[in-house]
């Protein structure tokens, strides 16, 4: 289940591996309460290489007095995704309902299976079309399509269901 | 000296022709900011330039401010800016008639002086001999005593290493030194070779131990005893001198503010002497290096102890990386005067007038060294490609730097990358100006000390009182001053992604990942090829 207690549009702000010092702490950015589309180019602050690679998310480089920083930008939501996935992952909770959720926003081009399914890992499950290229997006595991929540021609944020697996059965 | 119905030389022939340039052309061995700076002096005087480089250094702004450019070597210093035969050559080559050793490198090196001499150039600084003699710190120490000039107190010969016959002796001098002690280097410097001793027993080891160091890295391994002194004011002097023995003081400079034996903030007059005091230091430097017979640019630095006393350390047979701030205060290019000397003149008289008011000066200067080192970090250096690069300017201000936008600073040499220096009408107002012109620096693609150097300007520890060589472990915490502009940084990267957002908005399709248009993909490459281990 997804929480929306985040703002629509708040950017998750870290430093990227090769900038980061011990105890760095993310910084959660809201564009919407900072001046978000005026760049702050008042004294001290320098923004040097900026790699957009998607909406909201790249990384950047920006020197506020003399401190220099590589950061990774990312809509706060799709961090705790992340986050989630790597907990549940790493706790082994792999045998429950998998939901697969929108890592980008975009526009369902096609979906290409039905409730009852069966899949193997790598699966093809539907093709999301965002920034004008299209994206494929395959089954993290194999199991049985238990629900379709999108259909082809739909717009979906960020974080919206797609498709869930059912629980694993016992090893076969 | 020469004697008068010797055959003319390249210089009179000249001066019969109505040109009174030093040198028609000049070498520069040496890179980077110092060698910017003496083509600066050569073009000023009208003298053509030859710069050398290694491959680290092909197209590097040293090389572009030089009439003609001779490759070296390789980027290690060793197999390029070391190589004394192939500079020697290269000046042969192209027809310079002088060589200017700059700081570093082979400068206090007495066999590259030689040898320029040797090949029929001349060698812009003093003379081989006095550069063996002042070389060996514990020579000039005693040349120091025999002229009169209080020394840090401490032994004067080589002390016995690895010998327990002469344990006790040398234990018995130790005593009467007093500890904490340091073990010095005779041939050393930049605090190699070096090992402080706190107790009597620990006094055998670390003298193996400095003179191990001191063998592989000077080649020597004579070791000598010095008092600690601490808290220290470290106070130099600026020496010139000619040939015909005339050798005037212009002024003294402060480098307290190190950091591991390294400067970091140089300024002048020295905060808090009276006048008199600083002509009596001037004339104990003075004495020194008369004693030593030292022509052209020298600075003696001495430490003035928590009683007020000043005791001579060493002399520098070199131009420094200080410089500047004298030439500030005193408006004089001594670099200009170097060449002039090499070429057999005396001293200017704007020197020698330059010098009668150094006692008492009107302005007040002040250095800070700009590293590609990050100071919350330890100070690692930060090698990599430079991105934005703006200098400050304006009223007393002066850069000297060796690097532009789109530089790439190599691992394998110094990491200063620039001096920014004030001047203004005295200190407050330098001060003032400093925090004024660290404003302006901006600087990205690499960490540099700038944060450091904002933090040392900002600080009202900057004070006289509170200078000494123990400064930077007492008033810096990196990490800390790191971490309260982390703030700003998230918000001003969120920005600029949503920025980039509304830019790529009203632009259209960006270019495919692969193409070669898409600077995403150019920025990958970059990355890989520039990432340096950090």
């Amino acid at each position: 289940m997804t929480t929306r207690d985040t703002t629509p549009g708040s950017l998750r702000v870290t430093a990227t591996p090769a900038s980061a010092l011990p105890g760095d702490e993310p910084v959660v950015v809201d564009p919407s309460t900072e001046p978000a589309t005026e760049l702050n180019l008042t004294r001290g602050v320098v923004v040097g290489r900026v790699d957009r690679t998607a909406a909201g998310t790249g990384t950047v480089e920006v020197v506020v007095d003399g401190w220099r920083f590589e950061l990774r930008v990312e809509p706060e939501r799709r961090a705790r995704l992340r986050e989630r996935a790597t907990r549940d992952r790493a706790s082994g909770h792999v045998a429950g309902p998998l939901e697969v959720r929108a890592i980008i926003p975009g526009r369902v081009v096609s979906v290409a299976v039905a409730t009852g399914d069966r899949v193997d890992a790598g699966q093809e499950l539907l093709v999301v079309e965002a920034m004008k290229m299209q994206n494929e997006l395959r089954s993290p595991r194999a199991g049985v399509v238990e629900r379709v929540a999108v259909t082809a021609s739909q717009t979906i944020e960020l974080g919206d269901l797609l498709v869930v697996l059912a629980a694993a059965e016992a090893a076969g | 000296m020469t004697d008068a119905a010797a055959a003319p030389t390249a210089a009179s022939l000249r001066k019969d022709r109505g040109d009174d340039r030093p040198f028609s052309r000049v070498l520069i061995a040496n890179r980077g900011e110092i060698a910017v700076r003496i083509a600066r002096a050569c073009r000023d005087l009208g003298m053509e330039v030859v710069a050398v480089y290694s491959e680290a250094d092909a197209g590097a702004p040293h090389v572009r401010a030089a009439d003609r450019a001779v490759l070296l070597g390789p980027a290690p210093a060793a197999e390029s800016y070391l190589r004394i035969d192939v500079i020697v050559e290269a000046a042969l080559a192209t027809g310079a008639e002088a060589i200017h050793p700059g700081y570093g490198f082979l400068a206090e090196r007495a066999a590259f002086a030689r040898a320029v001499e040797e090949a029929g150039l001349v060698f812009v600084g003093p003379t081989s001999e006095a550069i063996a003699a002042l070389g060996d710190k514990l020579a000039a120490r005693r040349l120091a005593v025999a002229a009169g000039v209080p020394v840090v107190p401490g032994t004067l010969e080589p002390a016995p290493v690895d010998r327990p016959d002469q344990v006790e002796a040398i234990l018995a001098e130790a005593d009467a030194i007093g500890f904490p002690l340091l073990v010095k280097a005779a041939a050393g410097g930049g605090g190699r070779g070096m090992r402080r001793v706190e107790r009597r027993d620990e006094l055998p080891s670390a003298l193996a131990a400095a003179a191990a160091e001191a063998r592989s890295a000077f080649g020597d391994g004579a070791v000598y005893l010095e008092r600690e002194v601490r808290p220290a004011r470290h106070i130099e002097v600026q020496l010139i001198g000619d040939s015909q023995g005339t050798i005037v003081a212009l002024g003294e400079r402060d480098c307290s503010i190190q950091r591991r034996h390294q400067k970091l903030v140089e300024e002048s007059p020295a905060p808090g002497l009276a006048p008199d005091e600083r002509r009596r230091l001037h004339a104990l430097a003075v004495s020194a290096a008369a004693a030593a017979r030292l022509t052209n640019a020298a600075t003696a630095e001495f430490l003035l102890d928590p009683d007020g006393e000043f005791r001579f350390l060493e002399v520098n047979t070199r131009l420094q990386v200080e410089h500047g701030v004298t030439e500030l205060v005193a408006d004089v290019d001594l670099v200009a005067e170097q060449f002039r000397i090499a070429a057999g003149r005396p001293l200017s008289p704007r020197i020698v007038e330059a010098a009668s008011r150094a006692a008492d000066p009107e302005r007040h200067a002040i250095e800070v060294r700009l590293s590609a080192e990050d100071p919350a970090r330890g100070f690692a250096a930060t090698p990599g490609r430079i991105g934005t690069w703006t200098m400050p300017s304006g009223p007393g201000v002066r850069v000297d730097s060796g690097v532009e936008a789109g530089s790439r600073v190599p691992p394998d040499y110094d990491p200063l990358v620039a001096k920014i220096l004030v001047v203004a009408e005295d200190r407050p107002a330098a001060i003032a100006r400093l925090r004024r012109a660290l404003d302006e620096t901006q600087v990205s693609g690499i960490q540099t000390t700038l944060p450091f150097l904002a933090h040392v300007a900002a600080s009202p520890a900057f004070e006289p009182g509170s200078l000494s060589t123990d400064w930077v472990t007492e008033h810096w915490d990196g990490e800390a001053a790191r971490a309260a502009a982390f703030g700003r940084a998230a918000q001003a990267a969120a920005a600029a992604i949503a920025r980039a957002a509304a830019e790529a908005a009203d632009s259209g399709p960006r270019p495919p990942l692969t193409s070669p248009a898409s600077s995403w993909a150019a920025a990958g490459r970059d990355d890989a090829t520039d990432r340096w281990p950090r």
